[in-house]
């Protein structure tokens, strides 16, 4: 039984605007997800894509039944979104976009109110609290108090403390600091080891590569791709520089290696898939230095939005990825 | 029902319930006090003058009055000050537990719990009959503490003053129903807000002028605070036809927010 199963997923809203009601296809509604199929395995970091605006949250929603389906069908846990929402959301962990907190109630009470409405106790709060630092003291003053940061580890500790089957986390380390962020991926780490199962929404790119098994991209609400992270990233054309003392390698030929230039003993080309045909190639010539670029997520994720405006919007999600990875790309080593 | 929310909802209006209880229990005390203290010469000066019509005007709705003990009750039920005290619960905390909540974005929080928003319907209109009867219970309060006070305790009828109370709860449990069916129609407090008040004040309006105005008075039927008559209650002249109507008018808001709150989309709040 997968953990998440949509079949022909898809979301029309009616059109909202009173100018758009009497404009030109006024009787068009806004398709916000388009026949979305996908599943999720029982025990994976599921990363799911895309930047502001496409489709996203809606698919989240629909997971969840705070909406309900134009077309398709969606089970979560093997139990049907439409029907059995109370037994599926007693089994899910939820934190919501840019959550909204009761901001009178202290940390420690929020967190007794809304976990009083499971059958499990809150097994993990200790364990949360702990990793993303929410001190006793921080918990015992009332929400209104708290920063953004702070806001989002207690909807993170809110969404797991009762240890769900599936987390379903919708732009989770948005407001985490780098150190925060890494305590997260940590928190992340803990839930697979444990078979748990998560659900990740993000633009953060970096944060899906570093934590995701695999990754849904979609593109104005339709699923453009669906791959393991490792397969998605090894189909990437790479740059390869490198120096060679005496005559160069011949390169022709050589399965996946492109646009070979050569200039003064320095060998620029581009790699794409396997890398041992060319490290073949090149055993018998004298290397002094190589640069292979690594291949990035950020890189297959601009691929699909190859146009305008989408690629513009992307730009932005990948600009927000580097922005808020910081010294998250510490941790990336080169080859 | 959920207890836990429940529970929530009456720990986080508790400071706002009592403000409202002490007010309305003053305004409730006050008016026995006026008529033992004043009411007489009041009467004296309104029917011997010119001002003969102002006694129907005012004791146009439900009777209310300080010329009686009775009137005064009735007054202090129907009177626009306590009416708006009582709405803070009928018709506020009804707007605020859906439309409120799913503006302010907590509502998806409240709902990735395992609950049904049926459940946080019904949790949410008892708690707003809860508040309701703890304020009405209040004012009624006020009423005994002011005539036992002035010594005026001995006209109470307390056998009717309780059918008062629970008529008068029963009145503003039907605006809170109907609030709550217009705060699970819509995603924003304030057409939610205005439709309930617009209606809420045009009722009072039509029942006011259609007692002062003959032309007017056979739209009476068509306000809710036409089936509130304390006066009449308190003279021994009960129509138990009034609580068939708001429970009527009740049932049908409750049945009609039951079946929408849970056909409606929650898309992310904006």
């Amino acid at each position: 039984m997968n953990a998440i199963e949509t079949i022909g997923l898809s979301k029309d809203y009616p059109r909202g605007a009173a100018l758009g009601r009497f404009g030109p296809g006024w009787r068009d509604p806004i398709r916000a997800l388009a026949e979305v199929t996908l599943e999720v395995r029982p025990g994976e970091i599921f990363g799911f894509l895309g930047p502001n605006g496409a489709g996203k949250s809606t698919c989240i929603r629909l997971l969840l039944g705070f909406l309900h389906p134009s077309a398709g069908a969606a089970r979560v846990l093997g139990l049907d979104t439409e029907t059995d929402g109370v037994a599926i959301r007693g089994r899910v962990g939820y934190l919501p976009g840019g959550i909204a907190l009761y901001d009178a109630m202290t940390g420690a009470a929020l967190l007794d109110y809304l976990g009083a409405f499971y059958r499990r106790a809150p097994v993990l709060r200790a364990r949360l609290t702990d990793g993303l630092e929410l001190a006793a003291a921080d918990l015992a003053r009332p929400v209104r108090e708290y920063s953004r940061g702070m806001r989002q580890k207690l909807g993170i500790v809110q969404a797991l403390q009762h240890d769900p089957e599936l987390a379903i986390l919708d732009e989770p380390s948005e407001g985490l600091d780098p150190l925060m962020q890494r305590a997260f991926y940590e928190i992340l780490d803990e839930l697979r080891a444990a078979g748990r199962t998560v659900f990740l929404s993000s633009h953060i790119l970096s944060e899906v590569e570093r934590v995701c098994d695999r990754v849904a991209i979609v593109r104005r609400g339709r699923l453009v791709a669906l791959e393991e992270i490792g397969a998605l990233l090894a189909r990437r054309r790479r740059t390869v520089e490198m120096r060679v003392d005496g005559p160069p390698p011949s390169l022709a030929g050589v399965p996946g290696v492109t646009d070979v230039v050569v200039v003064d003993g320095h060998v620029r080309c581009q790699l794409e898939g396997d890398i041992r045909p060319f490290l073949a190639a090149i055993a018998g010539s004298s290397v002094t230095d190589l640069t292979i670029e690594p291949a990035r997520l950020e890189d297959a994720f601009l691929e699909f939005y190859a146009n305008g405006a989408d690629r513009a919007a992307a730009n932005g999600a990948a600009n927000d990825a580097d922005a808020a990875a910081g010294g998250h790309d510490a941790d990336r080593t080169e080859p | 029902m959920s207890a836990v929310l429940l529970r929530h909802t009456l720990t986080a209006g508790r400071w706002r319930l009592l403000a409202v209880a002490v007010g309305i229990a003053t305004w409730g005390f006050l008016l026995p006090v006026v008529y033992a203290t004043f009411g007489a010469e009041i009467r004296r000066v309104v029917e011997g003058g010119y001002l003969s019509d102002l006694l129907d005007a005012l004791t146009a709705i439900g009777g209310g009055s300080v010329f009686t003990l009775d009137g005064s009750i009735a007054l202090s039920f129907v009177h626009p000050i306590s009416i708006a005290l009582v709405a803070v619960f009928a018709i506020g905390h009804p707007i605020a537990a859906l439309a409120g909540e799913r503006q302010r974005g907590t509502l998806e929080v409240l709902l990735a719990r395992p609950i049904s928003r049926r459940r946080v319907y019904v949790t949410a209109l008892a708690a707003t009959f809860l508040f309701v009867a703890v304020v009405m219970a209040a004012n009624l309060g006020g009423v005994v503490a002011g005539a036992t006070l002035f010594d005026v305790a001995d006209e109470l009828r307390m056998d009717r003053l309780l059918v008062v109370w629970a008529n008068a709860v029963l009145l503003f449990t039907t605006l809170g129903a109907l609030a709550l069916a217009a705060s699970a129609s819509f995603h924003r407090v304030v057409p939610a807000l205005g439709i309930v008040l617009a209606f809420t004040i045009a009722s009072y309006a039509v029942e006011l002028l259609g007692a002062l105005w003959p032309d007017i008075a056979g739209w009476r039927p068509w306000s809710f605070f036409h089936y509130f008559q304390p006066a009449e209650i308190m003279a021994g002249d009960a129509s138990p036809g009034d609580a068939v109507v708001l429970a009527g008018i009740t049932a049908a808001a409750v049945a009609f927010g039951l079946w929408i709150f849970p056909r409606r989309d929650l898309a992310a709040p904006s």
